[in-house]
């Protein structure tokens, strides 16, 4: 799986995250391990700190194990997938499903309900019209866009959570989980951690959705910089996070220009066209199913839009959103509770 | 009348609306699943089970108790479990068993779920020493119940009509299997601490040891042994082998590499390697045949082909032969040699790529739906797991060791 939504460019700082622990003679210190792996189109890091390689490496296996089985699960790239398989079949007949992937529609449905369809799963023609499946960006023609609408909508995706059934309602439409795949594939991995009684440690799906569980030692949190706006790569805002993640969206991946205009590979779905007008955002919440959603959802709606669907639907939520152009962008923040360099993006 | 005939008797009128369609869609005969052993593997084949009409799960036994969460949050309910298997087969409520339990446990569990007279979903291998193989065999014959073996590969599309191509003849007489599971990793699960006496050790890491695993040969082998036995149509009569420990010295008793050569009549053989330190050849499968090769994976199949030898046809496009045509004389270099063949070869197109085991799970719910026999039934298991017990042994004395045949 290719996301939707290409990394922002959140980066780390890893100087702090080498201070030494204080530590009692009898405690084995902690020591920093950094692993990467390849799935759903981009590098997961996983950082972890541990006292004995050994399990650390253990740890790691299972976590990127985690990841692969997610990825099976989920993957449109991946004939043999689940999602594959819902998306050949769920037209024809309901397609039996196990609880974890109903729960995965279950979750987007929500998003989808709560943005009145801001977010949706069922860009997958859409993202292949516009060319962004295997980054052949192009300019549809209208009428196609107008044949894709029948086959483009979260509400033509019906469940039954009784019967673990999901079922299309009008053939043609295609699931397309990159909007939320990634966040779905962190919590799980997640899991994985905090069955291992990992204290520290932090899983970045590609930067773009990350989780941070407990701090470094003798540290608050895990230190996030959200650089921009963006093409600029200085820092706009730094954010300490513990046990909870953070997703962001920009366009500066995947995108295509024509005729000097820039078309963003994030879809707004009810325009049926890329997002016009934002350029980044990032976006706090404890679940990174959420999260990656909401950098979606933010994204595509109104600044405005944006904080009374956060009000409504993530009160504990925080965000920064970056509108207008490089060399016009001002900020909209929710809840985000550290500063931001306002010379760079005014509020 | 059974789901098939009911399909067909619908009426094309009812069919032409997808929406009556669908309220015509015939309820499928419940099947509540009982498991045994729900670790990894069990919980990943109970996720495939699920994945199919009608199928629940309505107990679990597992010795390990945080599986029970684990499965409860797979099944999204909250699932009666035990410790013991006696008091889930005492159960009146299930109508067949997965067991998935360690290898070294699959005797002692099949025979007594055979005894009870369900359905079997069993995993792979089908016993670990000579001795369960032919009591799991004897058994499950005697009360007739139904078995299936997690050889999932035997359902895989691609891997079907690969091997139906190389019974066609398409890469002429297959001889040689070189089949390679090299992976990257240790092998080894996370032990919660403490762990006074290693017991967790043992018992998360069961297939580290060799008193309770076949090692690599029988845990990834066996998948590859089904295979060759499935291609050249019998069981190995003789396996010779190796292994050592080469990477991963943190106390296990079995090897982190292994390599054995099966042998098979004919003079055909199966050549086999595992390694754990470099995945670059990961899971695949090569079939040699006279004429060509096929390359099997865990996701698709492709052919390749030797280049032509002896033939009496025309061999241009205008149909002439040399004598009429004449000879266009030129350089004579060519990097052809003994270099790998580096072509796209050609790439098995099946209608459906589905999962595996979600395959294999819906074929045995199908079966004791009554529907059709079962294909990787126990007598496949056996002779695959006949063959993974003989080598465990082979590999550590290092001597060619002959692999028993089925006595019934």
């Amino acid at each position: 799986m290719e996301g939707i939504k290409h990394k922002l460019a959140t980066a780390l700082t890893m100087a702090i995250l080498a201070t030494t622990p204080l530590v009692k003679a009898v405690t084995p210190p902690l020591t920093l391990y950094t692993t990467t792996h390849p799935a759903m189109g981009t590098e997961f890091t996983l950082y972890l700190y541990s006292a004995d390689p050994t399990v650390a490496a253990e740890t790691s296996e299972e976590v990127f194990e985690e990841v692969d089985r997610i990825e099976q699960l989920l993957s449109n790239y991946r004939d043999s997938s689940e999602l594959s398989r819902i998306n050949q079949n769920a037209a024809a007949s309901p397609v039996t499903t196990d609880p974890e992937m109903l729960d995965f529609l279950t979750q987007s449905e929500h998003w989808s309900r709560a943005s009145d369809g801001a977010f949706d799963i069922t860009v997958g023609r859409l993202m292949k019209a516009w060319g962004f499946y295997r980054h052949s960006g192009h300019i549809p023609p209208e009428g196609e866009l107008q044949q894709l609408r029948a086959a483009t909508g979260w509400e033509k995706v019906q469940l039954d959570s009784a019967a673990r059934t999901v079922s299309f309602t009008s053939p043609g439409v295609e699931l397309d989980p990159g909007g939320i795949g990634k966040g779905f594939a962190v919590d799980a991995a997640v899991r994985i951690l905090r069955a291992q009684h990992v204290a520290a440690a932090m899983l970045s799906a590609g930067s773009s959705t990350l989780y941070a569980l407990g701090a470094p030692p003798n540290l608050d949190g895990w230190r996030i910089v959200v650089p921009g706006p963006l093409p600029s790569h200085d820092s706009l805002s730094v954010i300490t996070l513990r046990d909870t993640s953070l997703s962001s969206a920009d366009c500066s991946e995947k995108n295509f220009t024509v005729a000097g205009h820039l078309y963003c590979h994030i879809m707004d779905p009810r325009t049926m066209r890329p997002v016009e007008g934002r350029t980044q955002v990032s976006i706090v919440d404890p679940s990174a199913t959420a999260s990656d959603a909401l950098s979606n959802v933010i994204f595509v709606e109104t600044p405005g839009q944006s904080v009374e669907t956060l009000k409504k639907y993530a009160p504990e939520a925080r965000a920064l959103i970056v509108s207008g152009d490089a060399g016009h962008p001002h900020c909209t923040i929710f809840h985000w509770g550290v500063a931001i360099d306002s010379t760079r993006c005014p509020l | 009348m059974n789901r098939r005939d009911f399909l067909q008797s619908a009426s094309a009128a009812a069919l032409a609306s997808t929406t009556i369609a669908r309220a015509a869609t015939p309820a499928v005969k419940p099947i509540r699943l009982g498991v045994i052993g729900a670790g990894s593997r069990g919980q990943e084949d109970l996720r495939q089970f699920l994945r199919v009409p009608g199928v629940s799960v309505e107990a679990i036994c597992d010795i390990y108790p945080p599986r029970y969460e684990q499965v409860n949050r797979l099944a999204g309910k909250t699932v009666p479990a035990t410790a013991n298997h006696h008091e889930l087969l005492a159960r009146t409520d299930l109508d067949a068993i997965l067991i998935a339990s360690p290898v070294g446990l699959h005797a002692e569990h099949v025979i007594a779920t055979a005894k009870t007279g369900r359905p079997i979903y069993g995993e792979k291998a089908l016993g670990f020493t000579v001795e369960d193989n032919h009591n799991i065999l004897a058994e499950v014959t005697r009360h007739k119940v139904l078995f299936q073996i997690g050889h999932e590969y035997r359902y895989a599309s691609w891997a079907q009509e690969a091997i139906r191509r190389v019974h066609a003849g398409d890469i002429g007489t297959p001889t040689h299997i070189y089949a390679y599971w090299h992976r990257n990793g240790d092998w080894r699960r996370t032990v919660p601490q403490p762990d006074p006496g290693g017991k967790l050790e043992h018992l998360i890491n069961w297939r580290l040891y060799r008193e309770s695993s076949g090692g690599l040969g029988t845990e990834l082998g066996s998948h590859h042994i089904d295979m060759a036995n499935w291609v050249f149509g019998e069981q190995p009569q003789s396996v010779i082998g190796t292994n050592s420990i080469c990477r991963y010295h943190d106390g296990r008793t079995v090897g982190d590499n292994v390599q054995a050569v099966f042998s098979y009549s004919q003079g055909r053989r199966l050549v086999f390697s595992s390694i754990t330190d470099n995945a670059k050849l990961g899971c695949e499968l090569w079939i040699y045949g006279t004429e060509g090769s096929v390359q099997i994976t865990i996701e698709d199949a492709t052919f390749y082909f030797e280049k032509k030898k002896l033939s009496n046809s025309p061999d241009d496009s205008v149909g002439k032969t040399v004598v009429e045509r004449g000879v266009v004389t030129g350089a004579s270099y060519s990097t052809a040699g003994e270099m790998p063949y580096r072509g796209p070869g050609e790439k098995v197109v099946t209608a459906t790529s589905e999962d595996p085991t979600l395959a294999a799970v819906r074929s045995f719910t199908e079966a004791v739906r009554g529907e059709h026999e079962i294909f990787a039934d126990v007598h496949c298991g056996f002779r695959a797991a006949i063959a993974c017990s003989v080598a465990h042994d082979a590999v550590f004395e290092e001597n060619k060791m002959s692999i028993p045949s089925a006595k019934i």
